[in-house]
């Protein structure tokens, strides 16, 4: 059974939820104030009769006073709290931070699982789990989800965006979000979830991790120096998912708040200005209790829910470790329609011909690609290192799975750089490759500037490079001879690909590891990686110039980044490449013009065409003769050459014997006219078959190959 | 087009070397970097580490067979695979038996030992699934659709077969036929074992101009000068080529398997195009040998070394330098 909370704070919370007093219980129970207030404080506890009537009086059962784990559902009910109009009539038409995005879901894939890579919890040395489930609801599963998130009191919200939807994108977003909605039925639903996360602790208003996921924009609160964001903007794409701007949240806290750790759940809605009833809307929204201290208790707040309300808010947590889970609705992928053509294998043959955003098997495809793309390096480990993430992608219609849960297996989707940092973990690597599927190892110098401008060098510190072979068509991921770069979040920051690499070099795949991704206790590694970070763009997709390197460095400190990637580029190289011969004779230019390969053929002069054997079905006969049916196309021409059937027993080496026409029959588009072969004028296409004679096969026919072949002429 | 009177895979053999090691003549083994073979260019360079002395090589190799291979219900038994190197040159045939690398998979592997006595140049490296259909032993039932390329001598894992170029000075050469041609500013020597291109050293400045990568007009002199001397190589290459035919019983030539086959199979589609590079060699043989016809081939041929030699291209650059030239001359 769950532990509830004190009973005295609890009892307080209730008598606030409720709007009343301690006076006011005492008289209703007919005790004394003193009594009610000693409960509270902590310095009595009710008399097992006493609880029936509190319970009365609270308006809840007996069970819910004596466990106390949810709030009772006396006082203000659950609801939405629509931030009202400016004074000063001002208006924002959309979240500017989600603006930043579009809706994509391998760009949501990037930003929550950072989040969740960020927050999790390290004293136990497991790995965040991170689950994203993509529902698609329809029918009565969509009516009934639509109840409890009272879709009938934010009808009217949405029907004020969509009415000024012409003038705006977030209106325009929100409007085809509700269309698709009533005209197909239908509403995705992409749930996040991460287990062994810090969930969201904190206080609803003041500074905390629940305050700067649901109340604040541009915070980071990130757990540690090493964390991959910087700028508290990967949670606007949450809300720029949604197509209706709405995320519902629920949290398991690892630090408890007002005594309680599960089911800490808030919605948050992102909608552009508006007005309702003539009243006047600033934007965001959320769906919670009305906190009695807000002013008019107006404001809602984070509640406790009770394990009913999260299941039809389809927010059911698997168990009670400490994380959070995002439920997005209305999710969309509008990336999805430029890659169409690579998703297609995925989707399963499932093609409408519609360009559908909302294809939750696409999505699916999408989010696997994604996430083992960016998140190989955290989900790999090896030696002593254990993964820092587990992710797995599920998808359901109506709570029946259609795609099954899939683990993302880093060693699947990036076979060949799985394998490098593996090698690296295991302290396997050599220093050259004499053999397919080694990894090399080299270390590669950053020098790091001295901050505040100073000229001048802090410390070298020795990033590790690692190399090895491409793994075929498997590693589907921008092609072969790039580096990717990570930093201690094991996320790839940079790909890069190398240049001036001499040709046939074998493919390979490089990694490259800085700062404490090499280790904790390499030499510099917290400055490196504090350097790096602040080198990281908001899209956390490359090193260079920054402001904020500017500021805390120099305006030249990028070039630092610039000797290591020039540094890398030149290791990778020696790696891969011969190195050049020095003393060839004659030159580079001669040798390359005497270097036979192919080159495109010489244009086929004016004049008769040449038909060219097409097709060709061959048999053994019941007398040991090869009976063959050929197809000839034709190139357009006036005039097409007669051509010569000739059909021979290939060898292996010398002349191939020929054999003998016993008969050959024109079918069509052409006629035999002494074993050659005169096309009618005009077709472009002509059959005919024929049989070989026994009599001048030199072996068993079962034991021979049949080659056969047109020739133009006499056709010896 | 190949039939064949049994039942197969339709889908090739992938082949991958995957090591390659050197054993030296005092006994000792070299395991040479992977830059010794190239899996784009699918040619592995045995000559790259630079020794001179070594007995024989021994080549890791890694096969998968196309999907079907290991069906249950498949029209063959007792499958094994064999990685076969064909010498054209020697005519010699190594082969090797892989092993399968786990059951119920497709991927095969082992090692092939390559003799240096074996070999002058370059031997084809192919991979054949072999077993027993309707009761013959050792059908072929897939095979690489391109084979590798095991040079013994080259220093570069490069597909296309490359000429060779060497530097002389005609008058003091040990080469002493090299003497007769002592004006001459190159030569081509077509019966060696590779064709082999002579540079005079004692025409002063052609190293230099050959040896010069700039990107001034100079450069586009050299590119002439290159042009030129591949057209000349390339019509001495395919004379000497073609002059050296096998011809079968019945008079028709054999196609050649040495690097006179390679440099046929280049040229013969520009001197014949839009036919069969067989059908072309047989008519190109017969011009040759029969009453006519021989001395107007001889424009095609000539054609067919100039686009080669990409002689066109050489001369547009020189053209349009030395215009620029003389209009900065001008000004």
């Amino acid at each position: 059974m769950e532990t509830g909370e004190e009973f005295g704070p609890w009892l307080a919370r209730q008598l606030k939820l409720a709007g009343k007093t301690q006076a006011e219980l005492a008289d209703e129970l007919q005790l004394t104030r003193a009594a009610v207030s000693a409960w509270i404080t902590g310095r009595s506890t009710p008399r097992p009769t006493v609880m029936t009537d509190i319970a009365k009086a609270l308006g809840t059962d007996v069970g819910t006073v004596h466990t106390r784990t949810t709030d009772t559902q006396a006082g203000l009910p659950v609801t939405w709290y629509h931030r009202p109009g400016y004074s000063d009539g001002g208006r924002d038409l959309g979240n500017a931070a989600a603006f930043a995005f579009d809706a994509d879901v391998q760009v949501l894939a990037r930003e929550t699982c950072q989040n969740s890579l960020d927050e999790r919890l390290t004293e136990n040395g497991r790995p965040v789990r991170v689950r994203y489930t993509l529902h698609e609801l329809t029918g009565e599963a969509l009516d009934s989800f639509r109840e409890a998130i009272l879709w009938n009191d934010l009808f009217p919200h949405y029907s004020a965006v969509s009415e000024a939807a012409g003038n705006q994108k977030v209106g325009r977003v929100v409007d085809a979000g509700v269309r698709d909605m009533y005209e197909k039925g239908r509403l995705v639903l992409l749930r996040v979830d991460d287990y062994n996360a810090s969930g969201l602790i904190g206080d609803d208003y003041a500074d905390g991790k629940f305050a700067a996921v649901v109340r604040r924009q541009l915070e980071s609160l990130k757990s540690g120096p090493g964390a991959g964001g910087s700028y508290g903007l990967g949670k606007a794409t949450l809300w720029a998912t949604s197509a209706l701007g709405l995320v519902l949240i629920n949290s398991t806290l690892s630090v408890p708040h007002e005594g309680r750790t599960e089911r800490r759940v808030i919605g948050r809605l992102e909608l552009p200005w508006r007005e309702v009833d003539g009243e006047p809307y600033a934007g965001p929204a959320w769906f919670g209790r009305p906190d009695p201290d807000s002013p008019g208790a107006m404001v809602a707040r984070s509640w406790w829910a009770d394990e009913e309300t999260v299941a039809r808010l389809y927010l059911t947590r698997e168990s009670d470790e400490p994380g959070t889970s995002f439920l997005i609705v209305g999710a969309h992928d509008v990336a999805s329609l430029e890659s169409r053509s690579d998703a297609d294998d995925e989707s399963g043959g499932v093609e409408d011909g519609d360009e559908d955003t909302r294809d939750i098997r696409k999505m699916h495809g999408r989010l696997v690609e994604a996430l083992g793309r960016d998140f190989w390096a955290a989900m790999t480990g090896g030696g002593s290192r254990l993964p820092l993430l587990e992710v797995s992608v599920r998808a359901f219609q109506n709570g029946k799975e259609v795609v099954p849960e899939k683990q993302v297996d880093p060693s699947v989707e990036q076979p060949a750089r799985t394998r490098a940092l593996r090698a690296h973990y295991e302290g396997t690597t050599v220093d050259r490759l004499t053999e397919a599927g080694q990894v090399a190892a080299r270390n590669v110098p950053l020098k790091l500037p001295l901050s505040g401008g100073a000229h001048g060098t802090l410390g070298t510190h020795q990033a590790v490079l690692l190399v090895t072979e491409a793994e075929g068509d498997r590693d589907g991921d921008g092609g072969k001879n790039q580096v990717h770069s990570l930093r201690g979040n094991r996320m790839t920051v940079k790909r890069a690909g190398v240049q001036r690499l001499p040709l046939g070099t074998n493919p390979f795949q490089a990694v490259l590891l800085v700062g404490e991704a090499v280790g904790e206790t390499a030499p510099f590694a917290m400055e490196a990686e504090e350097f790096l970070r602040a080198a990281e763009p908001p899209e956390h997709d490359r090193w260079g110039q920054t402001e904020e390197l500017t500021l805390r460095w120099s305006p030249s400190a990028y070039r630092r980044i610039s000797a290591l990637t020039a540094e890398v580029n030149n290791a990778v190289r020696e790696l891969v490449a011969r190195p050049k011969r020095t003393n060839r004779e004659g030159g580079e230019a001669v040798r390359k013009a005497l270097t036979v390969r192919t080159r495109p053929k010489a244009k086929a002069p004016a004049g008769p065409v040449v038909p060219v054997l097409d097709k060709l079905d061959a048999t053994v006969g019941d007398d040991g003769e090869w009976r063959i049916t050929a197809e000839v196309s034709i190139p357009r021409g006036d005039e097409i050459v007669p051509m010569v059937p000739v059909a021979q027993l290939d060898v292996r080496s010398g002349g191939r014997p020929k054999l003998e026409w016993a008969e050959l029959v024109a079918v069509e588009g052409c006629e035999v006219e002494d074993e050659t072969l005169r096309f009618t004028p005009g077709v472009r296409r002509a059959k005919f078959r024929g049989s070989t004679d026994v009599t001048s096969h030199p072996v068993r026919t079962t034991l021979t190959r049949l080659v056969l072949e047109l020739r133009a002429g006499k056709g010896e | 087009m190949k039939i064949y009177p049994y039942k197969r895979l339709n889908r090739p053999v992938a082949l991958r070397v995957t090591s390659v090691s050197l054993k030296l003549s005092d006994g000792t083994r070299d395991q040479l970097e992977t830059t010794a073979y190239s899996t784009q260019q699918q040619s592995v360079a045995l000559g790259i580490a630079g020794h001179i002395d070594w007995v024989s090589a021994t080549i890791g190799l890694s096969a998968t067979l196309p999907p079907g291979a290991n069906a249950p219900d498949a029209a063959w038994s007792d499958l094994s695979v064999l990685a076969v190197l064909t010498d054209g040159e020697t005519n010699v045939r190594t082969s090797a038996d892989l092993t399968l690398d786990a059951e119920g998979g497709r991927d095969w592997s082992g090692s092939l030992e390559v003799l240096r006595d074996d070999h002058l140049g370059r031997a084809s490296l192919a991979v054949y699934a072999v077993g027993t259909v309707d009761g013959v032993r050792g059908r072929s039932i897939a095979e690489t659709d391109r084979s590798w390329i095991v040079d013994t001598v080259s220093d570069e894992p490069v597909r296309g077969l490359q000429l060779d170029v060497q530097t002389a000075s005609f008058k003091r050469s040990s080469r002493e036929w090299l003497q007769a041609y002592a004006d001459a500013p190159w030569i081509v020597d077509a019966s060696a074992r590779v064709p082999t291109v002579f540079v005079n050293t004692d025409v002063e400045g052609v190293i230099g101009l050959l040896d010069s990568n700039g990107s001034g007009v100079d450069s586009k002199v050299r590119d002439l000068l290159v042009a030129q001397m591949a057209t000349d190589v390339w019509t001495a290459v395919f004379h000497g080529a073609i002059g050296d035919l096998e011809v079968e019983p019945g008079g028709a030539p054999v196609f050649p398997t040495d690097w006179q086959g390679e440099v046929l199979r280049e040229m013969l589609p520009d001197v014949f195009p839009g036919v069969h590079v067989e059908e072309a060699l047989r008519q190109v043989h017969r011009r040759r040998t029969g009453e006519s016809g021989w001395v107007e081939l001889q424009t095609r041929i000539h054609y067919a070394a100039v686009r080669r030699a990409d002689a066109a291209k050489a001369l547009a650059y020189v053209i349009r330098s030395l215009e620029q030239m003389n209009r900065e001359s001008e000004t």
